[in-house]
């Protein structure tokens, strides 16, 4: 251990410390910048294909994101989140439907909701050893969905909630306009993503990185785990919720698809996709996927096949997402740079 | 002041703790010693509520602990590092302290703020250097050597100021030379904080040369208690404990 | 639309007829989880891996039997093929893809899984097509019910019961009492020792996934005559036998089978009293057996 005689001492502020404040300004920054980019996208090209694909990926990429701060952040491998991005879609839309309210009392309604339903589900869940989680997560998923199926008077069982959404103005926007819905998607994704990178870099998301790394130890630093588990779990269900409102709304409806199982396993190869140590690691995989996922509909019916084999040339081939990729060769190419 | 009263923890009809009754007045250094499956492990697990006494105190300064979880225990002030460096891999070695001050100072579950906060800085700072850790700051916890590891768990007790400190085997896996460097580590830590510590230790001259008390346990009880010089004496001690041949040696 | 109607039920409850038409209906249900539940907690006991995909074995040998019916006319056939077709499907699946994520993290374990729902459903859609297929009744079956207590019992479903029932006591025995057995056992507890008796373990692994697959392959065969069959039908079955082992305790077969029968129950009575809320009602006896014991009604605590 001659490391630890050189430290006695010795210099210790040479080394550069980390730095809080610059990083929020340039969060901050890359937010507006971002949110400036794709407002300017529908005048720069008219396509509508284009102002959809992001809308989609508003949707998605929220819920992937979210996924990852359980996932990638605490080492919490849900694979029934996507039942908040249907309770969102669902939610939402039956509000609009039965009750005729504005677009922003559902929205928060729709949120108070996810949080009662996503306290009770996590309280149950986030006790349990990683395997159990992910599959009783995944019970609770089918749970929803067969609710849904059964109750056919309130949900329109395998039909879907149908007849439109209704989208009255409110403050000046009006969601029935296709660019309307695309700025306010927009908005909510980069809100979102700023929130989530906020939690991330907080605090709290320190603590959760230890709860990942090394549970036992996190709680003989005197980290009551559970309830950040039960915390995280909940904040994610909120932006799960948030990207199946944007489906609703962009769809002017919710289906049964959307609380399926498949939703889940789609937001973990996203992750996967995307990789899950960087904090846009799954906002890249989302755009992937997407792609991926319309072209090989467009191209075979049995776009299952294809998806799986992707899968497996991620999961047994390359062992990492793109990002993950990316970030290792980038710092491999600065240290033999630097060599 | 830190009082065991009549402990006891058994599995399956197996007394891993019996009865243990035992004093640490302020500002000790205890070593705990005995041979393999005397319960020593047990022992601390108690005191840190890893696992729940089936009877018995444990008072720390009136306060008994016996039944608390272990975030709660480690809130009174009793800090433990592991037999095995418990630490977390992916975060550095200067995350690692801030984070820990973040928790000790009830804020892990801020989240409007950013890592680190100003305030957990000072103390994150003297927990390194006081462990020599400072200029590995920058180090992710799974690159550091098996030695700064078991230093890192240590100051991941450490900073959190604890009034008692259990080291489960600190010198657990070292060669000689760093055995006895990371021992003289421990008991300048203990010079300097003014703590209670309690350590466990294998290795008999360590033990006679640097702990002021020693306690000895054996099948979960309680064999001797006493000064080095009281315990190379004891009979009960060198007949069950010590008896071997390759051990005299080391009492003689 | 009628929630809840504790009438029915509590009719039901008094009518012997009644109820031995339900126990009859709960007891397939259950019997069929139990042969699928049974692999699942095998397959986790020695090889820590929950087998995602453990549904499709089941989709599979539904769809083998119902070929090898149409083309043989032989029901005993039918069973067979649909038994032996999903233990050779389980043993490559494990040798070459299974195998290959051992001790890497449950994510990844999650992911090969995965793919292999969605590559299987898709096969048997290619195959068979999208559509709901039906095998239909054996000719020897197609014979009247038998009334007992004045309530129905068609004799398939006495065949039934008794393959799955002579099944769990065969694998219990086994496990029990042969040679294979106490490696099997000894490899769920100690997968170093195994290898160092100079057992290969590569071997008992595959041949551990192929009697999982074998017995979800069986249940699927045995269920063809009476429900239908249809791509993704091997999901909810998943879903559900994962609920038996955990309300069981994964690793016991004991558990497996009260777990399987008391969902079976559950079912068929349920769907009396609580007809929108007998899904509902499985998920709350798990969450019951969860909250109070978390790991199940025969599991072992995990160190």
């Amino acid at each position: 251990m001659t490391e630890l005689q050189a430290g006695q001492g010795a210099q210790p502020l040479e080394v550069p410390r980390i730095d809080a404040r610059p990083q929020r300004y340039r969060d901050v920054l890359i937010a507006l910048a971002a949110f400036a980019l794709l407002a300017l996208l529908p005048f720069i090209f008219g396509s509508k294909q284009l102002l959809d694909f992001v809308i989609r990926c508003a949707a998605y990429g929220l819920f992937a994101t979210s996924l990852n701060l359980l996932v990638g952040y605490t080492g919490l491998i849900s694979f029934g989140h996507g039942m908040f991005f249907g309770l969102g879609a669902y939610g939402f839309g039956l509000m609009m439907q039965k009750t005729g309210v504005a677009i922003p009392v559902a929205f928060v309604a729709t949120l108070a909701m996810t949080f009662v339903v996503a306290v009770v589900i996590g309280a149950i869940c986030v006790r349990l050893k990683e395997i159990y989680f992910a599959f009783v997560t995944l019970a609770f998923q089918m749970l929803i969905h067969s609710t849904i199926l059964s109750w056919q008077s309130l949900t329109g069982g395998d039909q879907g909630l149908r007849g439109g959404i209704p989208r009255p103005p409110f403050l000046g926007i009006d969601l029935s306009n296709h660019l309307h819905l695309y700025i306010t998607s927009c908005a909510l994704l980069v809100i979102g993503l700023f929130l989530m990178r906020q939690i991330a870099q907080s605090p709290f998301g320190y603590t959760l990185r230890m709860i990942r790394d090394n549970a036992t130890r996190a709680s003989f630093i005197g980290i009551d785990v559970w309830r950040a588990k039960l915390t995280i779990f909940v904040l994610a269900a909120l932006f799960a919720a948030t990207g199946g409102m944007i489906m609703a709304l962009f769809v002017s409806g919710a289906y049964p698809e959307f609380a399926y199982w498949t939703i889940s396993g789609e937001g973990i190869f996203i992750n996967m996709l995307g990789g899950v140590t960087t904090f846009l690691g799954p906002m890249v995989g989302t755009m992937l996927f997407l792609i991926l996922n319309d072209t090989v509909t467009r191209l075979t019916e049995y776009h299952g096949i294809v998806l799986g084999i992707v899968i497996l040339f991620f999961a047994i081939g390359l062992r990492k997402g793109l990002m993950d990729f990316a970030v290792e060769w980038f710092a491999q190419r600065r240290g033999e740079g630097r060599g | 002041m830190l009082k065991i009263r009549d402990l006891s923890k058994s599995f399956g009809g197996v007394k891993a703790t019996d009865n243990v009754s035992l004093d640490f007045a302020d500002g000790s250094l205890t070593a705990v010693i005995g041979p393999n499956g005397a319960g020593k492990s047990t022992f601390f697990n108690l005191i840190t509520g890893a696992l729940r006494p089936d009877a018995g105190q444990i008072l720390l300064n009136g306060v008994d602990m016996a039944g608390k979880t272990p975030p709660e225990i480690v809130r009174h002030g009793i800090g433990r590092a592991f037999q095995v460096a418990s630490i977390f891999p992916s975060l550095t070695v200067e995350e690692t302290m801030l984070a820990a001050v973040c928790a000790d100072q009830r804020r892990a579950g801020v989240m409007h703020r950013r890592f680190p906060l100003a305030e957990t800085r000072d103390r994150a700072e003297h927990a390194m250097e006081l462990l020599g850790l400072a200029n590995k700051r920058n180090r992710t916890a799974a690159t550091l050597s098996h030695g700064d590891q078991k230093l890192l768990d240590i100051a991941l007790a450490l900073v959190l100021e604890p009034k008692v400190l259990l080291l489960d085997e600190p010198t657990a896996g070292m060669g000689t030379e760093e055995r006895w460097r990371m021992i003289d580590k421990v008991r300048e830590l203990w010079e300097k904080q003014k703590i209670t510590v309690v350590f466990i230790e294998h290795d008999m001259d360590i033990v006679f040369k640097i702990a002021p008390e020693i306690v000895v346990l054996c099948y979960g009880r309680i064999l001797a208690t006493g000064t080095p010089e009281a315990i190379r004496r004891n009979e009960a001690v060198i007949e069950a404990y010590l008896g071997s041949d390759d051990h005299a040696g080391a009492v003689a | 639309m009628i929630l809840v109607d504790l009438d029915a039920l509590a009719s039901c409850l008094v009518s012997p007829a009644c109820l031995v038409t339900q126990t009859t209906s709960g007891l397939i249900i259950g019997m069929l989880l139990f042969l699928v539940a049974v692999g699942l907690t095998l397959i986790f006991g020695v090889l820590k891996v929950v087998n995602f995909s453990h549904g499709a074995f089941y989709m599979f040998g539904a769809y083998f039997a119902m070929t090898a019916y149409q083309l043989t006319g032989s029901f005993a056939l039918a069973m067979l093929s649909g038994a032996v077709g999903t233990a050779i499907l389980g043993l490559i699946f494990e040798r070459v893809f299974m195998s290959r994520v051992y001790g890497r993290d449950v994510l990844m374990q999650l992911l090969v899984c995965y793919a292999f729902v969605l590559i299987f459903d898709d096969v048997v859609r290619m195959v068979w097509g999208p559509e709901f297929k039906s095998m239909g009744m054996p000719a020897a079956f197609q014979v009247p019910p038998l009334f007992i207590a004045g309530g129905v019992v068609p004799p398939y479903y006495l065949l039934l019961i008794g393959v799955a029932l002579a099944a769990a006591v065969v694998l219990g025995l086994g496990l029990a009492r042969s040679r294979i057995g106490k490696v099997i056992r000894a490899a769920a507890h100690n997968p170093g020792m195994v290898s160092a008796l100079g057992i290969n373990t590569g071997l008992i692994y595959g041949g551990v996934f192929a009697l999982g697959g074998m017995l979800a392959g069986l249940a699927g065969a045995l269920a063809a005559p009476v429900r239908s069959l249809t791509p993704g039908m091997g999901f909810s079955v998943l879903i559900e036998s994962f609920i038996v082992t955990v309300i069981g305790g994964m690793g016991s077969i004991l558990g497996a089978l009260i777990g399987a029968l008391l969902i079976g129950l559950i079912r068929s009575f349920g769907s009396l009293g609580f007809p929108l809320f007998t899904e509902g009602l499985m998920y709350l006896f798990m969450v019951i057996v969860l909250v109070s014991r978390p790991t199940g009604l025969f599991g072992k605590e995990v160190a």
